[in-house]
């Protein structure tokens, strides 16, 4: 990508690229989490790269077939399909017309044509109607699910690359591929690799039942945790809990999903990909009749459900098909309803506006009405479809809106939506998400228990190297080819009395071991961190290339850092009252409401700011928020190009 | 008696799950527990009682996805 775009592309130029990956360890059959793709491009949203994560065949098939990497550059005339087909040693493209845009009957008719008699050798790669109509287009890539005969699906969600996809006129990419074994991957050492995939997975086997249970309810159960501790989105971010979000947790998705393995690549023993069939649908285009639905995972129960004020977990279940269908991402759409929601409460847009919806929270039917609308590219859906930065510009300039308190509430950061996380009482997790390189996404650093809840970093020094480490290492997973969830979502029973839990060092050892015999290059835990310190210092100076990847885009909407009303400041009164009294020394007696909000505000902005300079010091960078020459040169990433950027930047 | 990540632990009447965390080693990371199937967090701990019999898990750092 960065030898594809200059400086000043858009995401909308021909010379952006969509590139996906597997890694070396991607296409690992039985070892967890061994078969993620990992997507890129420059996004609507942001103007700099997007990395996405995604389970499915795609990759894995695509690799198989001789190509580590795809890069998709250009803009074709006419609709077209590309076929890399492994079996036949052959690439085709096909211009197709008059193919519907729903992305579950496009994948299943894509599978059915190009390999009826084995449907589980195809894996397709589409978009839906609405990334064309709108900025928040997910990439469905499937697998076909031999037991219950019909494809599934994982998106590639975050940051519009079904948008960019459908705009280059790619109806589908299709990979084709036949039997895979352990050696398909062509592992160095296959021995080591039976080995060590044997023990991760017996021990997610044996553990995960007692643990999280992911492989009978998913991310579900992160819900009422969430909820407990604060920490579930509720009506755009304003709170953290809720009495009703037990009806939208696993208690109510495990008797809602259907059984049966789940994995989203071969013999993965996590398999918490889920669905429910015969769903139907009481809306749109699908209602009355049966549908399967894959998922909900727990962002998008949360940022469809709770941050929208609805707790109906069949409502959730018609957003995520809709989503998905219309190829849109979930937690965008969701943050971003959220948004237009309060702005409805709050009287900054009105029935005007919104072609006479009222769009107040808890609404289910409008709230489905505004993904038709972006199905259909009509209507005030539209609007909402070009993502809260966006939105918040139009509704300054044309509805007249008051652009300071959208800037508070809007939950957007470097123009991507927030996924689902309160992080109003984790400084730590705060930096989580602004200081991510794409944008808030949690996949980058996820510290909000460590921090809020076990204090485990009291120090900014202490969070500052958290918010190294753990960027570092999520990273290496996007790198590789894996998911992240077999790592640390589900631990070694002696785990916690080791001298860094949270690092979770066995599994660890399990990943060097599974990239020596892969790769049959030996490493260490220890070497793991500098292969992706190298990238994720590259893709932060790739930010820098496009205008951006400087301290004033790691900015964060005040509401992710404390109360924005005085009802939410009321609503969590003692414990701000608390922390002006205790933590700032503040003598609040006397002191309105309004007051208290001002000053709270003000020693919250002021640790963050000091925050960034703990960060940016430990990850090697100015403070400015670049990387210095020093660390460039110690990566090994001092390219002439990359020395010329600094140089243009002030830094030599 | 109680089961307790696979071990065996004796019962005292009106247990709760903070007095069980406070017995055992290296706790302070737990944020949740499974008690019988069923999720407690770490704000109930105090007030959930655990019942003779019981089988309870201690979950781990909660992650994230």
């Amino acid at each position: 990508m960065w030898n594809s775009v200059s400086g000043d592309t858009k995401w909308n130029d021909p010379e952006n690229a969509i590139c996906i990956a597997s890694g070396p360890l991607g296409g690992t059959p039985g070892y967890p989490g061994g078969g993620k793709s990992i997507v890129t491009t420059i996004s609507p949203l942001t103007g700099i790269p997007i990395d996405s994560n995604v389970g499915g065949y795609f990759g894995p098939y695509k690799k198989f077939a001789g190509f580590d990497v795809l890069e998709l550059t250009g803009k074709s005339d006419s609709e077209v399909i590309i076929l890399i087909d492994g079996i036949e040693s052959t690439i085709k493209i096909y211009e197709v017309s008059g193919l519907t845009d729903d992305s579950y009957e496009l994948s299943m008719a894509l599978t059915d044509y190009f390999d009826k008699e084995k449907p589980v050798n195809i894996s397709v790669v589409s978009t839906g109607s609405a990334a064309k109509n709108t900025e928040l287009g997910c990439l469905n890539f499937t697998w076909f699910d031999a037991k219950r005969k019909r494809v599934r699906y994982k998106q590639a969600g975050r940051g519009g690359i079904g948008t960019v996809f459908a705009h280059k006129n790619i109806k589908a990419v299709v990979a084709r591929w036949s039997t895979v074994s352990m050696k398909t991957n062509q592992p160095a050492d296959l021995d080591a690799l039976k080995n060590v995939t044997k023990l991760h997975a017996g021990e997610i086997n044996t553990l995960d039942p007692k643990q999280n249970r992911m492989a009978l309810v998913g991310t579900t159960h992160l819900v009422p945790i969430m909820n407990d501790h604060d920490c579930l989105p509720v009506n755009n971010f304003r709170y953290g809990m809720h009495p009703e979000s037990k009806v939208i947790g696993e208690e109510v998705y495990e008797h809602i999903f259907d059984k049966g393995f789940d994995g989203c690549w071969r013999g993965c023993a996590v398999a918490c990909a889920h669905g429910v069939k015969d769903f139907v649908p009481f809306t749109g285009p699908y209602k009355g009749q049966k549908v399967f639905v894959d998922g909900p995972e727990y962002e998008t129960v949360a940022g469809c459900g709770s941050n929208l004020g609805v707790f109906d977990p069949f409502f959730i279940l018609e957003m995520n098909f809709y989503c998905d269908t219309y190829g849109l991402d979930t937690i965008s759409i969701g943050t971003g309803i959220a948004f237009v929601m309060e702005c409805f409460e709050m009287g900054l847009i009105t029935k005007e506006h919104t072609g006479g919806m009222d769009l107040s929270f808890g609404n289910r039917l409008n709230a489905l009405e505004l993904l038709h609308q972006m199905a259909r590219g009509e209507g005030f859906g539209v609007i909402v479809g070009k993502g809260i930065r966006k939105m918040k510009e139009i509704f300054a300039s044309d509805f007249g809106a008051d652009a300071a308190i959208m800037q508070d509430i809007g939950m957007e950061s470097k123009g991507l939506e927030f996924s689902e996380y309160m992080t109003k009482e984790s400084l730590a997790q705060q930096g989580g998400y602004g200081m991510a390189l794409k944008g808030p996404q949690h996949d980058e650093a996820w510290l909000i228990f460590l921090d809020m809840v076990h204090n485990f970093m009291p120090t900014f020094e202490n969070k500052a190297e958290a918010l190294h480490w753990f960027p570092m290492f999520r990273t290496w997973f996007g790198l590789c080819g894996l998911c992240k969830l077999p790592w640390n979502d589900i631990v070694p029973e002696d785990n916690r009395e080791t001298k860094e839990p949270a690092k979770v060092i066995k599994h660890v050892g399990w990943y060097a071991d599974f990239f020596s015999s892969v790769t049959g290059r030996k490493v260490k835990p220890e070497d793991l961190i500098p292969m992706s310190e190298a990238v994720y210092n590259f893709q932060r100076l790739f930010n820098l290339k496009m205008g951006y990847g400087t301290r004033e885009h790691d900015t964060l909407p005040y509401r992710s850092m404390g109360p924005v009303t005085v009802d939410e400041y009321l609503s969590r009164q003692e414990r701000y009252d608390t922390a002006l009294t205790e933590k700032h020394g503040v003598d609040i007696s006397g002191m309105t409401v309004e007051e208290k909000v001002a000053q709270l505000r003000k020693f919250r902005e002021e640790q963050y700011e000091l925050l960034k300079d703990a960060v940016y010091e430990r990850r090697g960078w100015t403070p400015n928020g670049i990387p210095t020459v020093a660390t460039v040169k110690r990566l090994g990433i001092d390219f002439p190009d990359v020395m010329e950027l600094l140089k243009s930047h002030g830094v030599e | 008696m109680i089961t307790v990540d696979d071990k065996k632990m004796e019962w005292k009447n009106d247990m709760s799950v903070r007095d069980l965390l406070n017995q055992l080693p290296h706790t302070n990371f737990c944020a949740a527990v499974r008690l019988n199937g069923k999720l407690v967090s770490s704000p109930f701990f105090e007030t959930t009682k655990i019942p003779d019999n019981a089988v309870i898990y201690l979950l781990p750092l909660i992650a994230g996805g």
